[in-house]
């Protein structure tokens, strides 16, 4: 299993899922992951480790970049390693051996848009922050965020679009100066964890004299609704879902039964209202690491 | 004739042989010297072949039969044709792609490289700037400390046509002597405008070439034939105007100093011009009109424009003819993509001229991310398999790192770079680098399209060590081997029989010699013996020994001979010739020799046969002189790579390590040595003695067993030459 990254909430629900499936199958799973989800070439090198090594019989790839893992996800088939994608598609075409398990961005991006048109009562200005190519996903929920945006509401203005990256303090600076140039902002729509945090960070410091609501996708921590009074909302992939399912597919495979070629897993639309349902809960529970150990405390 | 005494038939054959080479030679370097070789010359752009041609800066490509240099670069050149031509005439129908700048003809050119004027050469051009026909010489080529540049001749302007783009004309350009002439005509003028300068110190040979400056150009009809003096006054017999110079008279003008300066063909006032990066960014949802300006970096296949932030795609757009380096401002509708943008629907007009984007030196790593979507590039790669497809383009398919991607050619100038290109290859590419699945297909992050055969650089060759020549290595090796073990065992025959002969040779001298002269020698003492009185019995006792060491020594000179002889060699068996040997020595007596042979008969190699019999045969003597036995017995033993040889007798006996001297037990061991033998010697004092030698033979050669044998010889030999100097396996140990 080789996410983008570790030690952020999407992946480790990730983990926690392709652990919980891994315990039911009997399957053993090795678990690494570039420190930085822009680290790239960390993420083709694991890869190749893993071809290299012949010790195992199938990948679950949650890629860090959308056309620099075609090579070596053709060299994983190529040795006959079964793989599944998660998170966000390959441009590959899904075969024999190649399955995707993803995020339904459109979906994403349709939550998002609706979000925003209700709480923005069908007027006012968003920006939308976080665009990043190297994630097919984002792109799909910014494409379908404005164009959902565009049918339902087409009195909100998408006054400005800016890159993303995986870097937080960069994002914070690009949210301070979109506030700073429309100071009439009413919502942003952050694409990435990291332009939630940066947006968050940006509107503590230049405390617009507004609400300017964010609306943000795959947030890296449990949502702070309490302490940031402008955190609207967070459209959650449902990542532990995806870790599950990718190994519960593979087993399968292994079994001979037949698979899926595409699932799309559905977003969550996580509110004030419903973060503390149990639903909610248990997409975000991250508790599988501390039962997965028998812990001896001395006195 | 006769031949001298003291020229041998060899130096005169020698000396013949060495006459036919150097005529030969001669031969062929007079025929590839002579100006009319491979003339007349006929292009092939109509058939799209032109691998005939090099090209030095440019795009060159041939499109419907014409070859295009579709890029402003000041200079560029495609050069073909012999070096050795002399006075010979080109004529082709020449247009320009480009308002500013000159397009024509190169007539013995020479020393050419990449660069403005970098090639030794005259030069006749149909220019814009004054409308005119141009002729001169350029003297580009690094020569000592001088480097003249472009000397431009003569000019003669165009009064009843206007050198406009995309209009053919035909030149001509002749080289006869030091007289150069040009002419041009258009379908509006068919009479010619003609040039012609004498040049005093002029090139006299070398190749010819299409060129262009600033413009970009298009050639077709491209004719070369030798020229005579008649072509020469027949272009200028036809000439309307005539213009004759002498080139050191002419005034020097040099245009790479006095560069046209650029200017705007339309001024465009768009005050919306985006940056190409920016369009990424446009909505999604609404169609956006934009504006941008970049620098044209491919026309064909498809028109793609960069600017410093980015490059993007414009299909079919409303355009004049561009060429690469073009500046050009496009208006169009935005369509965003993941990393570059579409401009579809879009205008554009030209801004600039000669303002070449340089590609952005990149990793495979780094392009496959799709940040330099849509841009020029230059990565390097390892060739890992090319292909032709019917549309004669190429594709290759390379590696870098764990990156794989695909370069891709529509050339028409390919077949000799797809067979230059050898798998495994280090190459450097320059291109446009494109992540669309319409040419990715999805099997590599990306894909290069090259603009020419010259965005290719063979970096290195292939690794020797691949896996076919290491192979053909060791064939190679164990034939060789194979080979010399063969001859080595052919000299050592060759050499045994020599010393058979040398055997012979002394086994008969000494017969007609030595052994007559003991017989006379004895028959004159037996003579003196009964001539003499009975009552000298003093004299009778010593001529009765005298008479026995005659004898003796007869007899010992015709056993030499015997042994000396190699008759028993017409016997195949060593047992049965030295049986023979044996029965020889001890007739008229009472030893009885008996003769046993254990496993299969084999033949036994001539030295090693040699060598067992001598051994023998030394045995069967020491036995029938010292030993007194009543039997001998003779046995040979046969095994796989073994045969040994025991030679036994019941006689006296000795006792071993005194004294044997006499006994040729040396003379044995050295033998023995010699074959690798083992020689054993047991005796006791009353229980006669026993002899024994053992000789490896060679294994028996098979089809599948010569390679193991080959390596077990291998083994033996290097462990042998190893320790050769301090064991031998096979000596001696009695």
């Amino acid at each position: 299993m080789v996410p983008q990254t570790e030690s952020v909430m999407p992946w480790e629900l990730a983990h926690a899922g392709v652990e919980a499936a891994a315990a039911s199958t009997g399957v053993s799973v090795y678990w690494s992951a570039p420190s930085r989800e822009d680290d790239v070439e960390a993420q083709v090198a694991l890869v190749d480790r893993i071809i290299e090594s012949r010790h195992y019989q199938s990948l679950v790839l949650a890629p860090d970049q959308a056309l620099a893992l075609i090579s070596p996800v053709r060299r994983a088939l190529d040795h006959g390693i079964a793989t599944v994608v998660i998170g966000s598609p390959l441009p590959l075409p899904a075969c024999n051996r190649l399955s995707y398990i993803v995020n339904d961005d459109d979906e994403g991006g349709r939550l998002a848009a609706e979000r925003v048109a209700r709480i923005l009562h069908g007027h006012g200005t968003v920006a939308v922050l976080g665009i990043n190519p190297d994630i097919t996903g984002i792109m799909m929920r910014a494409r379908s965020f404005e164009r959902v945006l565009s049918q339902i509401a087409p009195d909100i203005h998408i006054v400005e679009k800016r890159m993303g990256s995986f870097n937080v303090s960069h994002e914070q600076q690009v949210a301070e100066e979109v506030l700073r140039a429309n100071p009439s902002l009413d919502a942003i729509v952050a694409l990435m964890w990291t332009t939630i945090d940066g947006s968050l960070s940006a509107l503590d410091n230049t405390r617009p004299k507004r609400l300017v609501h964010v609306i943000g996708f795959d947030i890296a921590e449990l949502p702070p609704f309490s302490e940031q009074q402008s955190l609207d909302s967070i459209v959650q992939a449902d990542t532990r879902s995806m870790g599950y399912d990718a190994v519960e597919l593979l087993h399968a495979r292994t079994l001979g039964k037949p698979v899926p070629a595409m699932v799309r897993i559905r977003p969550t639309l996580i509110t004030r209202e419903n973060v503390d349902t149990s639903e909610v809960h248990q997409m975000l529970s991250q508790d599988w690491k501390s039962r997965s150990r028998e812990w001896t405390l001395e006195p | 004739m006769t031949i001298p005494h003291f020229v041998g038939r060899r130096t005169l054959a020698a000396f013949l042989i060495c006459l036919l080479a150097g005529i030969t030679i001669w031969g062929i370097r007079a025929y590839r010297h002579s100006s009319g070789q491979h003339l007349p010359y006929h292009d092939s752009f109509a058939k799209g072949k032109a691998d005939e041609w090099k090209a030095l800066g440019g795009t060159w490509e041939i499109s419907n039969g014409v070859m295009r240099n579709d890029s402003d670069e000041l200079g560029a050149k495609l050069l073909t044709g012999s070096p050795y031509w002399h006075n010979y005439l080109i004529e082709a129908d020449v247009s320009l792609l480009g308002v500013d700048g000159d397009a024509g003809l190169v007539i013995r050119s020479s020393h050419e490289e990449e660069g403005v004027d970098s090639y030794n050469g005259y030069y006749a051009g149909i220019r814009t700037k004054d409308n005119s026909l141009v002729l001169g010489r350029a003297e580009g080529a690094q020569q000592g400390w001088v480097r003249n540049g472009w000397l431009e001749a003569t000019k003669q302007s165009l009064m009843l046509s206007k050198i406009r783009p995309l209009e053919w004309f035909h030149l001509k350009l002749l080289a006869y002597g030091c007289q150069i002439a040009a002419s041009v005509t258009t379908a509006s003028q068919p009479t010619p405008t003609v040039l012609t300068i004498k040049d005093a110190n002029c090139l006299l040979s070398g190749r010819f070439g299409l060129r262009s400056y600033s413009s970009g150009g298009a050639w077709r009809n491209v004719v070369v034939r030798a020229a005579t003096r008649e072509d020469l006054t027949e272009m200028l017999q036809n000439s309307g105007t005539e213009e004759k110079q002498s080139l050191q008279n002419a005034p020097i003008e040099d245009p790479a100093f006095t560069v046209p300066s650029p200017r705007l063909e339309q001024q465009r006032t768009s005050t919306n011009v985006q940056s190409v990066g920016s369009l990424r960014l446009a909505s999604f949802a609404h169609p956006v009109r934009a504006t941008i300006r970049g620098v044209v970096i491919l026309t064909s296949p498809l028109l793609f424009v960069q600017d410093s932030t980015g490059g993007a795609y414009v299909p079919w757009p409303k355009a004049p003819p561009l060429k690469v380096g073009d500046e050009v401002e496009v208006t169009g509708n935005v369509s965003p993509g993941d990393f570059s943008s579409t401009i579809e629907q879009a205008t554009v007009h030209v801004l600039w001229q000669r303002t070449p984007m340089p590609p952005i030196s990149v990793t495979a790593s780094q392009a496959s991310t799709g940040k330099f979507d849509a841009t020029f590039i230059e990565v390097r790669g390892r060739l890992a398999a090319k292909e032709r497809d019917p549309g004669d383009a190429l594709t290759l398919d390379l590696d870098e790192g764990p990156q794989s991607f695909r370069a891709i050619l529509s050339s028409t100038r390919g077949d000799q770079l797809f067979e230059g290109l050898r798998l495994g290859s280090i190459l450097q590419l320059r291109g446009i680098c494109v992540v669309d699945p319409k040419f990715t297909q999805n099997h590599t992050p990306f894909v290069l399209l090259l603009r020419s055969n010259e965005d290719l650089q063979i970096l290195a060759g292939p690794p020797w060590w691949n896996t076919g020549h290491i192979v053909l290595l060791v064939v190679l090796t164990l034939l060789l081997g194979l080979l010399v073990n063969l001859v080595y065992q052919r000299i050592e025959h060759w050499r045994f029989n020599a010393v058979l002969q040398e055997r012979e040779r002394l086994a008969q001298e000494m017969h007609d010699t030595l052994a007559q002269s003991f017989a006379g020698v004895g028959f004159q003492l037996q003579a003196i013996r009964s001539g003499m009185p009975a009552a000298m019995t003093d004299l009778h006792r010593q001529l009765d020994l005298a008479n026995t060491l005659v004898r003796r020594s007869h007899e010992e000179a015709r056993r030499s001979i015997t042994t000396l002889r190699p008759e028993w060699l017409k016997s195949e068996d060593v047992l049965c010739a030295l049986e023979t040997s044996a029965r020889h020595m001890v007739a008229g007596g009472v030893v009885q020799v008996v003769t046993e042979r254990e496993g299969d008969q084999r033949t036994i190699p001539l030295r090693i046969a040699d060598a067992l019999f001598r051994i023998g045969q030394e045995a069967v003597a020491n036995a029938v002189r010292h030993s007194s036995p009543n039997v001998l017995k003779l046995r040979i033993q046969y095994e796989k790579n073994l045969a040994s040889l025991e030679i036994q007798d019941n006689g006296s006996g000795f006792i071993p390590g005194q004294n044997v001297a006499g006994f040729g037990i040396r003379g044995m061991r050295k033998r023995a040595q010699d074959i690798s033998a083992k020689l054993t010697i047991e005796s006791q004092p009353g229980k006669g003695t026993r002899v024994v030698v053992a000789a490896p033979l060679p294994p028996r050669i098979t089809f599948t067993s010569w390679p193991r044998l080959w390596w077990t010889f291998i083994v033996e030999h290097g462990i042998n030459a190893r320790f050769s100097k301090r064991t031998n396996s096979y000596s001696y140990r009695g």
